[in-house]
Parts: structure tokens; C-alpha cells; sequence
């Protein structure tokens, strides 16, 4: 027995053990996310998996999912669109400033209610002066003059816009974007999210 | 913790590939023998566990929840099985960043439960919201799909009750009630109602505090 465990400790078995044990961790996440990305539809830079939360679907689905979207709706209940890239593919920052301007019309259609709220990578709401951390059906925004809305994306305030300004932390962020009881619209694909253009 | 982890994956993740390379190559200093015990067993552990991981992911993360609930709670200390609490506020900033509601959206007050139908089965009280939006969500544990919705989109704003059963449960569904048949024995609970404004908090509070489980055999 005692010989065991000193072949145990020296013939490289738990080390092998504790390598392979790692490297399968790693492994799966990495073909959790593959599979993942593969079943993300992304629209403008933002991303949105309307697989997910179905009963039926199959083992890497399904693992694809808990990882990307951990108990998520269904998208009938709820459809989520993240983006952490503006229109062109760039890393969303706080560095720069962002214009995301809704055509007449386009906020997400929906029987329940929409909103937009700023994060961080991760996806927690960061303190701001003005404790705004997202628009929503309810909120008073102003409209351009062709009925479209402009929503200001930047550290500090845009002057004479100020109703508008959704405010982003100093560095990286995510924006999510819900829709509630999403309608046909979205459900079919036809809904395009506006993009976030970066302002230079 | 979590978060420090999803913040810094890719160097600690190089880290213990460093470290790995440097006890392979320890091995291979002292001969090419010394390394070909520890690659079949590393070998044999990647192919066979690989699958194992991504077939319980599903219930891996669903159990996070569990714990969560049932360890933590929204803040208010833990949630006994089979009861539905509902948090007071919305997501904030100032939320904690352990805590469930942290990624959440302010437009909802968020419910959370744990089922356990092991003794028996349970009864959901939904009040009639008048219309407002609320959903409750419930995900199976073995595959986290969402194998059951109560709330707007499915069964209506009105006033009911829900016989809430496991797999093995035979009898009679009481008079009145709707029946949702749970794949496996437990399930977690997401419920939203949703909040207009600061204002419709405690309205939208009342409501959500009256869906509410009670066991069959008390009713």
C-alpha cells in the first residue's frame, strides 16, 4: 500500500490528473462559447440568442446557453440584445462619445415594455452623478425634429441634450438592450437594433 | 469573487498554463520516462471529463441558484424551499455585487424560489394584477430549460391558483386549478412584476409579496 502511494506521488499521476482535470475545464468553456457564438445572432454589433431557455434543446445547446445566458427568458418573454462593440466593431469605451439614434418607430415593438441600461463588462450598473442607468418606455425623451430620438452616450453631459444622456463609466461598458412580451416583429428577425455610432 | 474571476480569466488563465508548462518540463528534465505516466493521465481525465463538464453545465448553473437562494437570498438573508420572496427594490448601482439582483433591470421587482415537490406538491396564489406585466419563470434544473411560464404572455393577469407537481405525483387536481407538471422533483423560480415608476413600487411590492406557494395537503 505504502509502495502505492509513493508510486502515486512520483510517477506523475496526480499532476496528470490535476493537468488533464484543468485543461477539460477549459476545454468545455471553450466549446461552450464556440457553440455559443455560433447560435448569437448579431444585428448593428448587438447579440442576441433566441435559442435559449427552450425546453428540447440539445446537450451543447443547452451548455452553450447556461454559460452565455444563465436562466434566461425565452425570447418570447423577453428579448435581451448586448453589445459591447459600436456599429463599426469598435470596443465600446468611455474614452469616446456615442450617438444611438432610433428612427420613428424603432424602439424595440413590444406588449410589455422596453429598456436600455449601461453597464459594466460584466454587466453591473455603475454609479453616475446624475444616478441614471437607463432609458425605458416610461422615460421623457426628446424627439428630433423627424420624430426620431437621439440618445447621447458619454461621460459628461451633451449640453442642451441633457434629457437624453444616458451616461457610461470611464472605461469599458456593455449596453443591454430588453424588450418585454416582444412582438411579432422581433420574434421573426425583421426588428433591426439601431446602432450606437461613435462620435468624433 | 465571481467577479474578480470573469475580470481577470484570460491572465489566470495563462498563469496556470505557465505553471503547468513548467511542471511538464521539470518532468522532461529529468528524462522523456518521467513525463509518460502523467500525459496518458492527463490524457484520459481531458477526454473523459471534457463532456462531463459540458453536460452538466446546465445543472452546474442552476444549482449556483440554488445556493444563492437558498444560502443567500436578495440580501435579506436566506429563502427557505418553497417559499417565494420578493425583493422590495429594483436593481440599482448601489446593489451589492454578490447579490442576485445585481444584473437585473430596474423596470422589475424580481421574485426568487427554490421548489422542492419532494413532499408533495405546491400550490402557486397568483393575485390579479389588473393587467400589469409579471412572469414567473420555472427552469428545470437538469437541463435549464424554462419548462413552465405563469404570468402575462400565458396564462392572463387574472386572479388563480397552479397545482404545481413532480414527476411521480398521482392524484386529483382540486377544482379551479391549474395543473404544471415539473420535469424533475425541484426547480428554480424566477419570477418579474413589473414597476412603471418610483412612485408604482410599493403597488407593484403588495402584488408581487401576494404570489405566494403553500403546500397542497394544508390547503
Amino acid at each position: 500500500m505504502g509502495g502505492f502511494f509513493t508510486w502515486l506521488a512520483h510517477s506523475g499521476v496526480v499532476q496528470g490528473v490535476i493537468i488533464g482535470a484543468t485543461l477539460a475545464f477549459l476545454t468545455a468553456i471553450f466549446i461552450m462559447n464556440s457553440v455559443a457564438k455560433r447560435l448569437t445572432t448579431t444585428v448593428n454589433g448587438w447579440k442576441a440568442i433566441p435559442l435559449c431557455g427552450r425546453p428540447g434543446n440539445g446537450v451543447l445547446v443547452r451548455a452553450a446557453c447556461a454559460k452565455a445566458l444563465p436562466a434566461v427568458n425565452v425570447f418570447e418573454e423577453a428579448a435581451y440584445w448586448t453589445t459591447t462593440v459600436d456599429g463599426s466593431g469598435q470596443t465600446l469605451t468611455g474614452r469616446n462619445a456615442y450617438l444611438m439614434r432610433v428612427p420613428p418607430g424603432q424602439f424595440p415593438p413590444n406588449d410589455a415594455f422596453w429598456s436600455l441600461t449601461v453597464t459594466d463588462p460584466v454587466g453591473y450598473m455603475v454609479p453616475n452623478p446624475i444616478g441614471r442607468s437607463s432609458f425605458d418606455d416610461r422615460s421623457d425623451l426628446v424627439k428630433n425634429a423627424d420624430g426620431s430620438v437621439d440618445i447621447h452616450l458619454q461621460t459628461s453631459a451633451p449640453i442642451g441634450r441633457e434629457q437624453n444622456w444616458l451616461p457610461i463609466p470611464a472605461g469599458k461598458f456593455k449596453l443591454m438592450l430588453r424588450a418585454y412580451l416582444p412582438s411579432e416583429e422581433i420574434l421573426e428577425g425583421r426588428y433591426r437594433v439601431p446602432e450606437v455610432t461613435r462620435l468624433q | 469573487m465571481n467577479r474578480l474571476i470573469l475580470k481577470y480569466a484570460y491572465p489566470l488563465t495563462a498563469v496556470i498554463l505557465v505553471v503547468f508548462a513548467w511542471v511538464v518540463y521539470q518532468r522532461i528534465a529529468q528524462g522523456w520516462g518521467q513525463v509518460v505516466v502523467l500525459g496518458v493521465a492527463a490524457l484520459v481525465v481531458w477526454l473523459l471529463v471534457t463532456p462531463a463538464f459540458i453536460y452538466f453545465w446546465p445543472r452546474i448553473t442552476v444549482n449556483g441558484y440554488k445556493r444563492a437562494i437558498l444560502k443567500r437570498g436578495f440580501g435579506d438573508g436566506p429563502i427557505p424551499v418553497n417559499t417565494l420572496y420578493a425583493a422590495p427594490t429594483t436593481s440599482s448601482p448601489s446593489v451589492g455585487t454578490g447579490s442576485l439582483l445585481a444584473t437585473g433591470t430596474n423596470d422589475v421587482l424580481y421574485i426568487g424560489g427554490w421548489l422542492d415537490l419532494r413532499e408533495g406538491p405546491q400550490v402557486l396564489h397568483v393575485p390579479d394584477t389588473a393587467g400589469r406585466y409579471y412572469s414567473l419563470q420555472f427552469t428545470s434544473p437538469s437541463d435549464s430549460a424554462n419548462f413552465a411560464y405563469v404570468g402575462k404572455r400565458t396564462t392572463g393577469t387574472g386572479a388563480g391558483e397552479f397545482l404545481l407537481i413532480g414527476p411521480r405525483w398521482k392524484g386529483q387536481v382540486p377544482n379551479g386549478m391549474r395543473l404544471i407538471s415539473s420535469p424533475s422533483n425541484s426547480a428554480l423560480v424566477i419570477g418579474r412584476v413589473f414597476v412603471e415608476s418610483e412612485a408604482d413600487l410599493p403597488a407593484a411590492y403588495a402584488l408581487a409579496r401576494r404570489i405566494q406557494l403553500s403546500p397542497l395537503n394544508r390547503q
